[in-house]
Order: structure tokens, then sequence, then C-alpha cells
């Protein structure tokens, strides 16, 4: 029993960092309609670029936060200016293909500039170890699982009460509609950019703080995937929701079934729940007139 | 002057071509692929192989994903199926090569059916994110099948003959693969022109009004996997005959990325835009090289980043060409030949 507690724990800990990936995916395709392929990239590229801003003026934790949130939104902005909005009016392929080039280019950007060796950040919460009955947990776990929900609680707020995440769900569904009220769609879909990278780069000093930096890290983008879909990609509270049960199901099926399972037991869930629901558990269904 | 097609009979409209200067050109483009390995030699032999096998996976690729217009991120995870099919049914089974090579790419059809059936429900983002999970699926099992796939130490083929061409023989590799190449593109080529081919197109623009045309949407998906990942496996199984070595790294999510580039910079839907995007990017490497060599610049990140530098110059180019190109080289092509053709009358 005690293994199973820790084995959830764990789940849940790397199902937050899943988690803040995913909300990003969602945000992004809630309003704009397109799934950023390059989420895990942009996570990566922001938070080395916070880093090196963070060393420059030898930055504690918060502030690293910080300048990672204003990086992530200015990155955001200026890849919705410069790749995506040329794109409009493009058939979706060719715009998701181009966020798939936009996430190889920052990929091999970053082991350029930064080089290839991992480095964990030196945090005082690391050192910290909490009980929960039979869990152990480190301050920094607790950290990331805490902003985790802090903001997905924030991204379910700003979409349901403000005026500017209303908006946003109104042109999601019907764009012209919008536009004919009044909506400017064309600045919500840089800001929904904006929102998406800024937590991305959350989920990026999260994951350097659990884990460590590495060129490699981009790979919790794919592992963010099946979170997303499970939970409908046009859902930010789902896709977070999505997250924690691929974490669990990962971290369980690696400790109870085999070594490896952690990076394909999403993807099996997805393909099985893909099966029986296409929109995902908590997608809304899209009708098509001929 | 050449004027626009008035197609008469439906064998017209079956033929591969209606015009003999187009069979000249074939013909002399293959006259010049066979002469190629008395040109070159070494390291150039080995990158003009890799041209042509990309080319049948690209080809192949194009079947379903430009055709049918069902994305694939998973092609990797087919190259792998075929690759080890062929291997193994080589090193364990020790059948001739003539009939591993094009069981391997049944088998992958066969195996792809598998993903082809939720491919019925879902559509485009859904679909892509599907078969980029059966690829990663697939790896997986590789990895971890070691009693039969060798797992981490990878899969070694003896050096065994194909039409008494032998494999480690660096000639003997390019021929095969020219073979195999010349008679993928001619099938797929009548293919497109078959009632298979009309029915893809017609439900790769809408498939609910291909529905109502009489297409079974069921049938020719799946046929369209099936033909596609065939394709696709033959490929793989030719990579694994060139590497002589294979692992189950060979095959990362790049190879897919990477072969959704070359139909991207081709021209989707197209084969010979297949044939030309297959043979850009291979070759950008080696032009991007000979281009900084050019300019006298060897420096040591150069050297250092080389698989790092390779992957932004795609990435660039993957985003370039779908802004300023979205019709890919074979748009160039079209719109060139269509202005010198009616010259000076063109616009």
């Amino acid at each position: 029993m005690d293994y199973f507690a820790n084995l959830v724990a764990s789940g849940l800990i790397f199902g937050s960092l899943y988690g803040l990936i995913a909300i990003g995916f969602a945000v992004i395709y809630k309003t704009t309609g397109v799934v950023n392929f390059a989420q895990g990239e942009v996570m990566m590229f922001v938070l080395y670029f916070s880093w090196m801003v963070g060393t420059f003026v030898a930055a504690p934790l918060w502030l690293l936060l910080l300048i990672a949130i204003v990086v992530g939104g200015a990155f955001g902005a200026l890849l919705e200016r410069v790749f995506i909005r040329p794109m409009i009016g493009q058939s979706q392929f060719s715009i998701i293909m181009t966020t798939v080039g936009v996430a190889i280019v920052l990929r091999g950007l970053v082991p350029i500039f930064w080089g290839v060796e991992s480095e964990p950040i030196d945090a005082p919460l690391k050192s910290q170890l909490y009980e929960f009955g039979p869990v152990m947990m480190l301050g920094d776990q607790i950290f990331a699982l805490a902003l985790f929900v802090a903001i997905s609680a924030a991204a379910w707020a700003f979409f349901r009460f403000s005026r500017v995440g209303v908006a946003m769900r109104a042109a999601a569904h019907d764009e012209t509609a919008a536009l004919l009220m009044g909506i400017n769609v064309r600045r919500l879909q840089g800001l929904s950019w904006m929102i998406a990278s800024a937590v991305s780069g959350v989920a990026g000093v999260c994951y350097a703080l659990i884990v460590a930096r590495a060129p490699d890290m981009w790979q919790i983008g794919f592992q963010a995937f099946p979170a997303a879909i499970l939970g409908g990609l046009d859902s930010p509270l789902g896709s977070a929701f999505g997250a924690v049960v691929v974490g669990i199901a990962a971290s369980l099926s690696e400790g109870y079934i085999g070594y490896g399972l952690k990076e394909i037991s999403g993807f099996v869930i997805i393909i099985a729940v893909l099966m029986v629901r296409p929109y995902g558990l908590f997608g809304e269904k899209e009708l098509e007139r001929v | 002057m050449r004027t626009g097609h008035a197609v008469e009979t439906y064998g017209r409209l079956l033929a591969l071509t209606t015009n003999p200067i187009t069979w000249a050109w074939a013909g002399a483009l293959v006259a010049a692929l066979v002469a190629l390995p008395w040109a070159v030699s070494g390291h150039l032999l080995v990158v003009s192989t890799t041209v042509l096998i990309a080319t049948v996976g690209v080809v192949g690729l194009n079947v379903l994903t430009g055709t049918t217009g069902l994305i694939s991120l998973g092609q990797s995870g087919f190259l792998a199926i075929g690759g080890y099919a062929c291997g193994l049914l080589i090193r364990d089974l020790s059948l001739p090569t003539e009939l591993a090579v094009p069981l391997a790419g049944l088998i992958t059809g066969t195996l792809s059916l598998l993903i082809g059936v939720p491919s019925l429900r879902l559509k485009g983002l859904y679909l892509a994110i599907t078969t980029l999970a059966a690829s990663l699926i697939v790896i997986h099992i590789i990895l971890y099948a070691e009693p039969l796939t060798g797992g981490p130490f990878g899969l070694r083929i003896p050096d065994v003959s194909f039409l008494g061409l032998r494999i480690a023989d660096g000639r003997g590799m390019y021929y095969i693969a020219l073979i195999v190449a010349v008679l993928t593109v001619v099938f797929v080529n009548n293919l497109m022109r078959s009632r298979s081919g009309r029915a893809w197109i017609a439900l790769r623009d809408h498939d609910i009004a291909a529905k109502s045309m009489g297409i079974d949407l069921v049938r020719y998906k799946l046929l369209s996997f099936f033909v596609s990942s065939s394709i696709v496996g033959v490929a793989g199984a030719l990579m694994a005959l060139q590497l002589r070595f294979i692992t189950a790294d060979v095959f990362g999510l790049f190879l897919s990325i990477e072969a959704l580039a070359m139909l991207l910079v081709g021209g989707v839907g197209s084969v010979a835009g297949a044939i030309l995007g297959a043979a850009f990017i291979v070759l950008l490497p080696e032009i991007a090289r000979g281009l900084l060599a050019l300019v006298g610049w060897t420096g040591e990140t150069g050297s250092a980043h080389v698989f790092e530098i390779r992957a932004v110059v795609t990435g660039v180019l993957i985003i370039v060409m779908l802004r300023i190109e979205p019709d890919g080289l074979i748009g160039i092509w079209r719109r060139t030949k269509r202005y010198w053709l009616q010259w000076p009358l063109s616009v």
C-alpha cells in the first residue's frame, strides 16, 4: 500500500508538469484552433533564456519565475506575430507543420547556444522533506504541485468569469460572429499565445526545479499530448485533469508492469479513449455540414 | 503548341501519359540514374542510395497524407516495422531477399490496419496524434521485445544478395534501391489514375460528399492505409538492407517529421513532388556543406553541432516553404513550365 501511495504521489507530481504544458495546448487550441506542436520546445527555450537572465541578475526562485512568465509572454507574442499570423487562411496542416518547424528549430538552437550538459537549479526548497503518512515529498515537488493547482484554477476562472476569457471563448465558437460583436479576434489570438507560453515558462521552471534543465526536456511536451487529448483539447481544466490521469497511469504502469512504460502508457490510454470518444473526454463534438 | 487535356476514352484517362515527350524525358532520367554509379562513388553513392530509399518512403507516405488527406506522424513506426520484418525474415528464417522485402511490405501494411481502424472515426489532428502514438508504441515494443529483435543491442543483417546484387557492395545496393524506386513510382502513378486513386482524392477533398457519391469510406481509407504502409514498409526494408545494422534509435521521431518535410517541400499530393522533396531534403546537408566550404567556413561550431545545424536548417526550410511556396517545389516547376510553354503570351 505504501508503494502504491508513493507511486500515485510521484504520478501526481509528473502529472502536474504535464498539466502545465497541456493547459498551454488547450489555451491556444481553444482560441485559435491551432495545435502548437512546439509547446515543449517553447518551454525549454523560455526556461534557458530566463535562466540566462536570472543568472545574470542572481535572481532568487520567485524572481526567476517572474522572469520566466515575462520572457514566456514576450516569446509567445513573437512566435504568433512572426510565424502564425502570416499563415492565417492556410490549411490546418500547413499551420501545424509550421509549429513543427518552429519546434525543430528551437530544439536545435538550445544546444548550440547553451550546450548539452544538464544542470539542476539550486534552491533551498529542494532539501526539505515532508511526510504525509506513507508518502514522502520534497519541497520543490509540493511547490510544483501547488503552482499547477493554482494555474489550473486561474485558467478556469479566466475563461469562466473574465471579460477577455469570455471573448476568447466567443472567438473560438464563431469567429465571424465575434468579429461582428466588436471583438478584436487577432489580438485575442496573440494573447492566447502569450498566455500559453507564459504558462510553459512556469512549467519549465518547475521541471528544472524537480529534475534539471537539459536540452532534451522538450520531450515532456510529447508526454503532455495524451493529457491534452484525453481531457479534450478545447478545455483547459479538462486538460489539467487529463494530465493528472496520465501522470498517475504512467507512474503506476511503470511501477507495476514494466520499465519504460512511462513514456507510452499515456498514448495507449488515448488510443483507447479516442476509439470510444473521438473528441476526448471533455471535448465538444464538432458538427460538420456538406 | 500543347493545349489542355481533352480525353475522349476511359483508356486514355488511365494512361500514364499521353505525351511521348514525357516518356522520352522519363527514359532519359532512368538512363542517367542507371549510369550514375560510374560517375560518382564512395560517400556520394551512399547519399544517392539514400535519396532513392527516401523517395520510396515519401511516395508511400504521399498516398496516405497527400492523396487521401490522412495526416500521419507515424512514418517512423512503419519504417521500423518494415526494417525489422525484413531483417528478421532474412536472419532467422533465411528467406531469400527477393521474398523478404515484399513480405516486409505486406506485414507492415497488415499491421497498419490496426491503426487504420481507429482512423475511421478520427480526423485531422486527432488522427495525427493517434499515428504518433502508434509509432511510439511500435518503437517501444521493438526496444523491449529483446528475444525477438535484440532490443537495445540491435539487429545485424548478414551480407545477402538481391537479384544477384550484393547489399554490402555500394553499387549493388544502389541498383537494388533504384529498381524498387522505379517500380514504386510507376505503381503509384498508375494507382492515382485508377478508381482507387480518384476515390482517395474525392474523400480527401470532402469525405461526407464523397460518401454521398457512393464511395465506401471504410474500404478506401483502409485500402489507403494498407497501400501506403506497405510501400513505407518496403522503404524500411531497404533502409535495413543499406544500414545492415538497425536499432530502435534509427527510427526516431525525427524521421517522421523529416518525411512530412520532404512531402511539404516537394509539394503535397504529387508523386513528382514527393521525389523532388526527398532528393532535396536528403541532399540539403551536402549542399549546405558545399556552400560553407565555398565561403571558407569550417568553424568549430559547425563541426561540433552538425546534427543541430541540420535540424535548424530543416526547420527553417519547412517554415519558409510553407510561407512563400505552399505548393512546394513542384509548384515552382509547374509555374515555370506553364510560363515558357505559353511564352510570349504568358503573364
